[in-house]
């Protein structure tokens, strides 16, 4: 079995967990301390306790810096460990919520909701907690509902390449119905989805942070449930079914957990690329590993970390400008996935 | 791609939204001879014999080539592209000369609006190219169009067309009065030069009157604009048009000592940090209430003009599609904008003044 490898060197995988907690840890401390303002390190320790000299400063900290940590290290995560579940649902290397269509179901659940809204009368009227939910749960369902079509796609096509095409298809095909929308809508409506698409970490508020958290939280812990059925369907799925797993459960259940994490990001930061597709090879690379006991963790632990550092990286500290995160984390990823490609004799680990 | 397409499309609703043109500064002498023009640096006009000339030195930001158009006798048939030309027709009582507009549904005018639904203005169609086969039938005199970007592709096919195509880069001029100015650009290709020139006479005199209201006055209040776009803040750079009116109006724009003649790009708490306690928060892209403006992120109602409730925007003119209109009028009347922008920052100046385009965020 598989989760051999644990109990063979216990001692070194817990070593490697305290490090990446502490990488994460300064990380978020780094990012934290740098900013477009800049503001001294003990100014940011005392902003903790309230009882920093300079207001604004402290101001910038709690409403601005914190809340952008936080929601990166959610988003950086939540997208890494869903990349890596969809790659081991589909046996695609190359599956990721944006190459699967799962960040445009989003978008057209987003979309819809913003549009009709609209049009309905009233969703910029719409208080933001009420707003909140209704993205959340439109973007959910809406990537649920691509990835549901896809992965049926999937017993029908074993192919990776085909799979692989027909997610793009669905991408492309949403993304249009959404210009189509766009083009029947006033340039003003267009403005809030717009914003969205973007792609944003640092428009989060406390209250969405608030709705957020529970959110993720519960889609994380349950993807540390799912590490098992996901290691046996790897051995192949005759074999995960004679050793008693339900295997339609698990895929619907491994679905379900999926959107909810990549929508839920999706929803409150736009799409986010590259996160969710290269995190997981960096992982097994890096490790070694394709035990999802193992996995699960050290996934989310450098998706966190990843997205922060891209995060440090766009706020082009020092300066008072900034740039969009997809423009930084594209930038890093896409050089990335290109390698990827060209030594692809080392991604084929077991799929 | 996707995000590609959205920073492309992003771009133009920048454009559009905020009313920060991409404005490049180029200091080249006027033609001294020929022109008899005292604020617009991006097109000149000239006579030769019973020719006019009219050039465009600037025909897209930065370009390296001039772009002429030389006639004889006034124009007929004309299609335009941007509802900034409009106003220029109306105000020079010359709109059935317009036979043509794509996107005439971002038109906000009335008096235009009505053209197209009568068919008196044919709809070229939605997106970024002109219905070529629509334009063909229509057999304008010329298109006056406009390149943003400097890949004209769909112009450059008009041209191939037979059709004469007049760059109008009224979106560069930096000044407010430079780009009034270009009411002239029309005046000379309607024939109705002194019309324009009178009318452009009065705007100036209005223009100069007012801000010499404020030069002398002691206490110039601060004032923020722009909203965030994702991480973004877009406000206007300190050589901005937008700038140049809240200086001219009395204010002190917190970021007129900035470089960029087009918008400024900054994090939200950059802003934060300087604008926090402006006295007044002016152009706010759509949202039409602070409770919207709060809604869209909570962390704007912590700036001090929000919480004495001194935010204003443009929106208070809209047109029967639900456009702004000030994006279509305002700039070939910036001595309304003036007096608006004098009406909200000083508001004893000009007691019985009601405003045009700006208003008080509910």
């Amino acid at each position: 079995m598989i989760e051999a490898q644990i109990e063979s060197n216990p001692r070194k995988w817990r070593g490697i967990f305290v490090i990446l907690l502490l990488i994460l840890a300064f990380t978020f401390l780094l990012s934290l301390t740098l900013g477009s303002v800049k503001i001294p390190i003990s100014e940011v320790f005392s902003s903790f306790w309230n009882n920093s000299k300079n207001e604004i400063w402290e101001r910038i900290i709690l409403d601005f810096r914190i809340p952008k940590a936080i929601t990166a290290i959610l988003a950086g995560s939540a997208l890494a460990i869903s990349g890596l579940q969809m790659q081991t649902l589909f046996r695609n290397p190359l599956a990721g919520p944006f190459i699967l269509g799962i960040s445009s179901g989003a978008g057209l659940g987003v979309a819809i909701v913003i549009f009709l809204g609209i049009w309905i009368g009233g969703f910029v009227g719409l208080s933001e907690i009420g707003r909140s939910w209704l993205l959340v749960s439109a973007s959910a369902v809406g990537s649920f509902l691509v990835l549901g079509v896809v992965l049926s796609a999937s017993f029908r096509v074993r192919s990776s390449v085909s799979l692989l095409i027909i997610g793009l298809m669905f991408g492309s095909a949403v993304s249009a119905i959404v210009s189509i929308m766009q083009y029947f809508s006033r340039a003003e409506n267009i403005q809030a989805y717009v914003i969205w698409s973007f792609g944003s970490l640092g428009s989060l508020s406390w209250q969405e942070l608030f709705i957020m958290i529970p959110i993720l939280s519960v889609s994380l812990f349950g993807s540390f449930l799912l590490s098992k059925p996901l290691n046996l369907t790897l051995l192949g799925e005759d074999y995960a079914e004679s050793s008693g797993l339900n295997l339609q459960r698990t895929r619907t259940l491994i679905i379900i957990n999926t959107s909810l994490l990549a929508g839920t990001v999706t929803a409150f930061c736009g799409p986010i690329a590259f996160i969710g597709l290269a995190v997981p090879h960096i992982g097994r690379m890096l490790f070694n590993t394709s035990n999802h006991l193992l996995l699960t963790p050290i996934v989310i632990l450098l998706g966190a970390i990843l997205l922060l550092s891209f995060d440090i990286i766009a706020q082009l500290p020092g300066s008072d400008a900034t740039l969009p995160i997809n423009a930084i984390t594209s930038l890093f990823g896409a050089p990335f996935v290109i390698w990827l490609i060209l030594r692809r004799t080392n991604i084929n680990y077991r799929f | 791609m996707r995000v590609f397409y959205f920073c492309f499309s992003m771009r133009g609703l920048i454009i559009i939204l905020i009313a920060i043109a991409g404005c490049q500064v180029k200091n080249e002498e006027a033609y001294s001879s020929k022109s008899s023009l005292s604020y617009a640096s991006t097109f000149e006009l000239a006579s030769d014999g019973p020719d006019t000339r009219l050039i465009n030195t600037e025909p897209w930001p930065k370009a390296t080539v001039t772009k002429e158009f030389t006639f004889s006798k006034p124009l007929k048939r004309v299609v335009c592209t941007s509802t900034s030309h409009l106003p220029y027709f109306e105000m020079l009582e010359s709109e059935d000369v317009i036979v043509g507009f794509p996107n005439a549904n971002f038109i906000s005018s009335a008096n235009f609006i009505n053209r197209i639904e009568n068919g008196s203005i044919k709809d070229l169609g939605n997106g970024q190219s002109l219905n070529m086969e629509l334009l063909i039938g229509l057999k304008p005199d010329a298109v006056i169009g406009f390149d943003a970007g400097g890949e004209s592709n769909s112009l450059d096919k008009i041209e191939k067309l037979g059709i004469p195509v007049i760059y109008n880069s009224d979106y560069l001029e930096q000044t407010p009065l430079g780009r009034a100015e270009y009411i002239k650009f029309f005046g000379a290709l309607l024939g109705k030069e002194e019309r324009a020139d009178s009318i452009f006479r009065a705007i100036v005199s209005n223009y100069q009157e007012l801000s010499k209201m404020t030069e002398n006055l002691e206490t110039k209040p601060t004032i923020l604009s722009g909203t965030t776009y994702g991480d973004t803040w877009y406000l206007p750079g300190g050589q901005n048009w937008a700038a140049q009116f809240f200086n001219d109006a009395g204010g002190d724009y917190l970021w007129k000592d900035s470089a960029p003649s087009g918008s400024l790009e900054l994090s939200f708490e950059a802003v934060y940090e300087k604008g926090v306690d402006a006295d007044y928060w002016i152009g706010v892209g759509t949202y039409k209430t602070l409770e919207e403006l709060k809604g869209q992120d909570d962390r704007y109602a912590n700036f001090s003009p929000f919480k004495k409730q001194q935010v204003f925007s443009y929106n208070k003119k809209i047109g029967p599609n639900g456009g702004m209109d000030f994006f279509e009028s305002a700039y070939s009347r910036p001595d309304i904008v003036l007096s608006d922008l004098i009406k909200v920052l000083h508001p004893s100046l000009l007691p019985n003044y009601e405003t045009v385009y700006y208003q008080r965020l509910p």
